[in-house]
């Protein structure tokens, strides 16, 4: 339904391109609940195991994490996790739960540029639903496997999280460095 | 009869284990200036710890009075050997300090992942690791490929560095002495490190979009894990992360690079161009490596999962050049290399167990030893064509012509067959724990030739045992065998020697 909005942007330029983009971000935005419930849902796990059966629209939640690629062809690039640490983070005592899950997602720049900072260290980021193609080895694009988004919900925002240095790993650091040049010390002045 | 080691054999070797915890702790100063730098107070706290233990176990060292100071051969492969114990189980600490690792096996397994060059990782939510935890998982790829020994000789050589030369796996000496060869090493290294992350950092800077400060972020790591042949990636999905052609050629190029030996380089860098392509082993590793990219495509092509020869010839190269150079970056993902099936799985799997080449950071059998083992083959199969009485040459090139002698048909043979062991044995403790044959040996083989690819076992959930298992896999094949046995003989003479 999106699709054929995004591809005649192509087509414009200057100052009609950057309001017809504006446009367009609020009928995708507006858009994006009812496409949420098209195509299948699926988890980031799910994809990866039948990745080669998948065929069609997909719907998948999950954190935007690493980076943000902005590529010339007005897309964007990033991973999705679709694991548990965007609701439990490992950094405020969340359980471990194994390696990180996570599918590439290309999405339209209009749309990218409004996401909070894609997850990391300190910083969990945007969880959102996305509908899109799942592309597996795309020919057109050298064999990549993602999903080409055409919706996306912000389902929370992206949000800081807080670290809690060890003041007692500190101390005995620093008591460990001071006892071994003491010795230092001590052998220095033996050999003289 | 076993002559038991005396109170001055511990000592020299003490003395010298702690010299390179010295060095390995200054090592560690440098994530201590990241995570501040970055703000990073949680990992900068383990870093200091880590720093700690480091310059302690050093300075007790340094108390040891040592009557003679050269090392003779068992004292260099034993102080080798430990080194590459102690240093991992120690580079471990802020791993485990982190909250990304179930238990304190997990992050010695990683470290020792790292420090080997191998590239399986049990870390946990790795996309939301400190980055300088990050840089610090890649920074023991440079110091482990480099050679902690290698840097220790390269500042205080003292006498028998030569051991301590070879019992790092480094057989080939380009320069006269082996300090000059240390240098030249890390100088080569550094050029690498200087051209590598510049064209890694522009490229994804330039072409994947990402913001400069993170390019180069990228571009350090990459590096590392490429040039050291390493395999540890800043993101959950390993080069697949990157999307891009132009970043998995670059890196592909800093991995044949790290994967050539430092007589291969050096003779790149004088131009003797003939001499590189006259060698055995670069025949050698150009024929496996044709054979086992030929298999893997064709198998790849009979699955259909590729639509267009660009896509599949991609994949297949870099996963296959990833194997062989003992990488073990990947394009695909964990349960789609699971899923590959026949020629494609094996010339992968074939691929790893090979490896690269001698006196490089890379793992496996390494091809030298592949090229004399058929070489003293096809003598023998002559010698028996030949009328009786007539000889049969017996010579390769090897940056010269080389004699062919059974002493070094039998050491490369018993080296290789080693490996072959190594390999089976780890896939038996797998198999015995229920995975299945096909996947056992594919572990096994990445972790005894330090490859770093997986199709499954490795993870945090993998029996103890298991780990160990790997952990000890990682160690024999990163120090080819032989410091490792002559410190099994070094406790064997403790224990039962007079």
């Amino acid at each position: 339904m999106l699709r054929p909005i995004r591809v005649h942007l192509v087509y414009l330029e200057g100052q009609v391109k950057r309001v017809a983009l504006l446009a367009v971000v609020m009928l995708l935005t507006l858009a994006a609940p009812a496409a949420a419930q098209e195509g299948r849902r699926i988890s980031v796990g799910e994809l990866l195991q039948e990745a080669a059966t998948v065929n069609g629209q997909v719907v998948v939640v999950g954190e935007l994490i690493g980076d943000y690629g902005f590529r010339s062809d007005g897309s964007m690039w990033t991973q999705l996790n679709g694991d548990t640490y965007a609701y439990d983070p490992t950094l405020e005592g969340g359980p471990l739960t194994g390696g990180n899950v996570g599918v590439a997602v290309r999405i339209p720049t209009a749309i990218a540029e409004l996401l909070d900072k894609p997850g990391g260290y300190r910083v969990r980021g945007p969880v959102v639903r996305v509908v899109g193609q799942w592309e597996y080895h795309d020919p057109h694009r050298g064999g990549e496997s993602y999903i080409d988004v055409t919706a996306l919900d912000i389902l929370e925002p992206g949000q800081g999280l807080v670290e809690h240095p060890n003041y007692l790993v500190i101390a005995v650091g620093f008591v460990l460095i001071a006892a071994a040049a003491l010795l230092r010390r001590g052998s220095i002045r033996a050999r003289r | 009869m076993l002559v038991k080691p005396t109170a001055e054999d511990f000592r020299v070797v003490l003395s010298n284990l702690g010299r390179i915890s010295t060095l390995v702790g200054f090592a560690g100063v440098i994530p201590l200036l990241w995570a501040v730098i970055g703000r990073e107070w949680a990992p900068a706290s383990s870093f200091i710890l880590m720093i700690g233990v480091f310059f302690l176990l050093g300075s007790m060292a340094s108390r040891i009075r040592v009557q003679r100071h050269r090392l003779d051969w068992s004292h260099g492969m034993v102080v080798v050997a430990l080194a590459w114990l102690l240093v991992p189980a120690v580079a471990a600490v802020p791993l485990a300090l982190s909250g990304h690792y179930a238990s304190f096996l997990d992050a010695v397994f990683d470290a020792m992942s790292g420090l080997t060059t191998t590239g399986l990782a049990l870390v946990q939510d790795l996309d939301h690791l400190a980055s300088s935890l990050n840089f610090w998982r890649h920074l023991l790829h440079f110091i482990g490929g480099q050679g902690i020994v290698i840097a220790a000789l390269s500042i205080f050589a003292g006498g028998g560095a030569v051991t301590l030369y070879l019992g790092e796996a480094r057989d080939e000496r380009i320069l006269p002495s082996v300090r000059s060869t240390a240098r030249f090493i890390w100088a080569a290294a550094l050029v690498h490190l200087v051209a590598g992350v510049t064209a890694l950092t522009l490229v994804a800077w330039l072409v994947l979009g990402f913001q400069l400060p993170r390019s180069l972020f990228h571009g350090l790591m990459v590096f590392f894990a490429a040039f050291d042949t390493g395999g540890f990636a800043p993101q959950s999905t390993s080069l697949g992360y990157y999307h891009s052609v132009i970043f998995e050629f670059t890196a592909s190029v800093l991995m044949v690079a790290g994967a050539m030996s430092f007589g291969v380089h050096y003779a790149l860098w004088k131009r003797r161009y003939s001499s590189v392509m006259l060698n055995l082993e670069t025949r050698t590793i150009l024929l496996t490596f044709g054979a086992t990219l030929a298999a893997a495509i064709l198998g790849l092509a009979a699955t259909g999962q590729f639509a267009t020869t660009i896509g599949l010839t991609r994949y297949g190269f870099f996963q296959v050049l990833s194997a062989h150079t003992g990488t073990g970056f990947g394009t695909v993902s964990v349960p789609e290399l699971a899923g590959w099936t026949g020629l494609a799985y094996g010339g992968v799997t074939i691929a790893m167990a090979l490896g690269g080449m001698g006196s490089s950071t890379a793992g496996g059998v390494k091809s030298l030893r592949i090229g004399i083992t058929v070489r003293t083959i096809v003598t023998q199969i002559k010698q028996v064509l030949v009328p009786e009485g007539a000889l049969v040459a017996r010579s390769y090139f090897q940056n010269t012509k080389m004699k062919l002698t059974p002493e070094l048909s039998q050491g490369a043979m018993t080296i290789s067959l080693l490996y072959v062991a190594m390999y089976l044995l780890g896939a038996a403790v797998a198999i015995g724990y229920g995975y299945g044959l096909r996947e056992a040996l594919f572990e096994a083989i990445s972790a005894g030739a330090n490859v770093g690819l997986s199709v499954g076992i490795t993870d945090p959930m993998m029996p103890a045992l298991l780990k160990v298992t790997y952990i000890a896999q990682m160690w024999l094949g990163r120090l080819e065998f032989v410091a490792c046995f002559a410190l099994f003989g070094f406790i064997w003479s403790t224990w039962r020697g007079k």
